[in-house]
């Protein structure tokens, strides 16, 4: 009977510190610094972020300790919901891109260790995930890392930083005909997109000046997309049903209409470009307007007035920055 | 008649607790008697849309949006002798998500898992009962196996955010006391451990339940809590690769059971509970009913 009554208590004890010691509260965790992916999913202005990342499978590493630096942390230039819907990007229109240019681009807004905002400088520069650098730029008071307003820093997390930026910043990784080609042959967007300009620079010719060779310039190059080139030939009384079209038009007219879309400047970022005029390799000069809520329109001598908007600005290759335009940029002809 | 209601409703409560998979310790604080034993089937419903992580709660369950789990389970227990019970469940469990067709498509996901999750044998020991008073107080023992019977996969990737299990064994534990009154109000705690398989972390479980059976009903509530080992990770921290099973889940639930006969041996049961508490795991609040046949 005893042994029974001990037996007894024993279980009741157990089960009471049992019991005591099972309940989850969030004082076991409270204290921990959230990871670049939960900042990303849990905050609501991240959820394209938090989409491209699943769907661009970097949500996992992002997750953990980098292993490609001592520190075990990743900065991350994070873009909002409304710097990819610039690009007309959300959670439902990702599905566009090409998943091994997602993740690249993806992986253009990280780097290895730490990079606090005390560090970050005009004219420094940061190297990213894939190797291409990126460079700073003050304007009025605000910060850009490329074409990239830089919107709020140091967030931090329990693998590293987290700043977060008003534009998606884009490298190719190639040049200047290169990028092109990749969006012509549907490496970029799921769609091909700048085929009329890819045609036009092989019909002119133009294709060795814009690739990049040792010692060769760097350029600010305007890509009219595909859409613009067609409203061109509807406004020159011509139907553009294919890219081929373009050699309707005689190649002296094609050349100088392309060279009046190339600044040999070594490249410029929006936040680099001011209002006024540049001159590009054609000769007539192109008129830059405001820069405005990060981009600048812009118009050719022979454009009537007409601005040409960037729908992607900020595109860095190794020879060059562009920034996709919807008008052709036509010179005095 | 009154005392032979009550035996009628106790036995019923012992078939119910374990239909509803998710919510309860699988093995209640009550024996069959030899010979005696039963069926139930039950059907339950719980949803969530925000999710316990850490460090803290997110509002939108990843890629899927919100989740559903509906499950319809089979369980049967029955008495080899008054003091050793065997007790068998298993449920077959239908996972939605609320994922759009852009994001399905994108992620090559699907917005439903379903299928036979898992088989689970229970053997139940009363080792004791002190007789205290006009009370008692039970001192039972249990241990069971669970096993993926259906053959659902676990390792999607973000996908088995819906999964249905964690496509896993385990070993399980239970250590019982149910201390009971003559007039119907009960109290039964059990503290267990159960030890898995596939990369599921270990986890202490434990349960405190108060419950009254009367003549016409029974009712309880009751509070569940699982701790699982820190070896397991955290869902978006370091160590998560997309691998559920591994992650570390515990949680605090709480909830009610009711039970009603009205047919001699056969009787309805319907329940409902919720989160409280909680890690790496939904905020799931749900419902369940079902038929409960004693023999």
């Amino acid at each position: 009977m005893k042994n029974l009554h001990i037996l007894k208590n024993a279980i009741v004890s157990f089960l009471l510190i049992g019991f005591l010691n099972s309940c989850e509260t969030p004082s076991n965790y409270e204290d921990e610094d959230p990871s670049i992916a939960f900042i990303a999913v849990s905050n609501p202005n991240f959820s394209t972020l938090e989409a491209a990342a699943v769907a661009g499978g970097v949500a996992g590493p992002l997750s953990n300790p980098n292993p490609n630096d001592s520190s075990g942390d990743y900065t991350v230039f994070a873009p909002t919901n409304d710097a990819f819907a610039r690009l007309g990007l959300n959670s439902e229109t990702l599905g566009v891109l090409q998943k091994p240019f997602l993740t690249n681009t993806l992986l253009y807004h990280v780097s290895n260790g730490n990079l606090p905002s005390s560090a970050i400088m005009e004219g420094g520069a940061s190297t990213s995930a894939i190797g291409v650098d990126r460079r700073f730029i003050s304007r009025d008071g605000a910060t850009y890392i490329n074409g990239s307003q830089i919107l709020a820093t140091d967030v931090m997390a329990s693998n590293g930083t987290v700043h977060v930026i008003d534009k998606v910043m884009i490298a190719t990784g190639v040049d200047i005909v290169q990028s092109a080609i990749a969006l012509q042959s549907a490496e970029v967007f799921i769609n091909p997109e700048l085929s009329y300009l890819v045609e036009a620079v092989l019909y002119a010719d133009l294709a060795g000046a814009l690739s990049a060779s040792e010692g060769s310039p760097s350029f600010t190059v305007f890509a009219p997309t595909d859409q613009a080139f067609i409203d061109l030939g509807s406004a020159l009384g011509l139907t553009f049903t294919q890219p081929s079209d373009i050699r309707q038009l005689p190649v002296e007219v094609v050349t100088a209409v392309l060279l009046n879309h190339v600044v040999a400047n070594d490249g410029k970022f929006t936040p680099e470009l001011n209002q006024g005029t540049i001159t590009p390799l054609g000769g007539d000069d192109l008129t830059l307007g405001a820069f405005t809520n990060g981009t600048l329109t812009v118009t050719g001598a022979g454009n009537g007035g007409e601005p040409a908007n960037m729908v992607i600005p900020d595109v860095q290759t190794t020879n060059g920055i562009v920034h996709v335009i919807d008008r052709v940029l036509l010179p005095n002809l | 008649m009154t005392k032979n209601t009550t035996k009628n409703i106790i036995r019923g409560f012992c078939l119910l607790i374990m239909g509803v998979s998710f919510a309860q310790s699988p093995v209640n604080g009550f024996m069959q008697k030899a010979g005696e034993g039963g069926l139930s089937l039950s059907y339950s419903y719980e949803s969530y849309d925000k999710v316990f992580l850490v460090p803290e709660e997110v509002d939108g369950v990843p890629v899927f949006n919100d989740v559903t789990k509906t499950s319809i389970s089979l369980y049967g227990d029955i008495g080899i002798s008054d003091n050793l019970n065997i007790v068998l469940n298993v449920p077959y469990i239908k996972s939605e998500g609320n994922a759009t067709d852009a994001t399905l498509a994108n992620n090559g996901f699907e917005n439903e898992r379903s299928g036979i999750q898992d088989l689970k044998v229970y053997v139940k020991y009363r080792f004791s009962r002190f007789n205290l008073g006009e009370n008692t107080l039970d001192l039972i023992g249990s241990i069971g196996l669970e096993t993926p019977l259906g053959d659902y996969s676990a390792d999607e990737g973000l996908q088995s955010i819906i999964a249905i299990g964690n496509e896993a064994s385990s070993f399980n534990t239970f250590g019982i006391a149910t201390f009971k009154t003559k007039s119907g109000v009960f109290a039964t705690g059990q503290v267990g451990y159960s030890f898995r398989g596939n990369s599921v972390p270990d986890a202490l479980i434990s349960e405190l339940k108060l419950g009254y059976a009367a003549s016409k009903f029974y009712l309880d509530a009751f509070v569940a809590n699982q701790l699982s080992d820190k070896e397991g990770v955290d869902i978006l921290g370091e160590g998560f690769v997309g691998f559920f099973p591994a992650t570390r889940v515990n949680y605090t639930r709480v909830g009610v059971n009711g039970y009603v006969p009205f047919f001699d041996g056969i009787g309805l049961t319907a329940g409902a509970n919720t989160y409280i508490a909680g890690r790496n795991i939904g905020k799931s609040t749900g419902f369940y009913g079902g038929l409960v046949y004693s023999f």
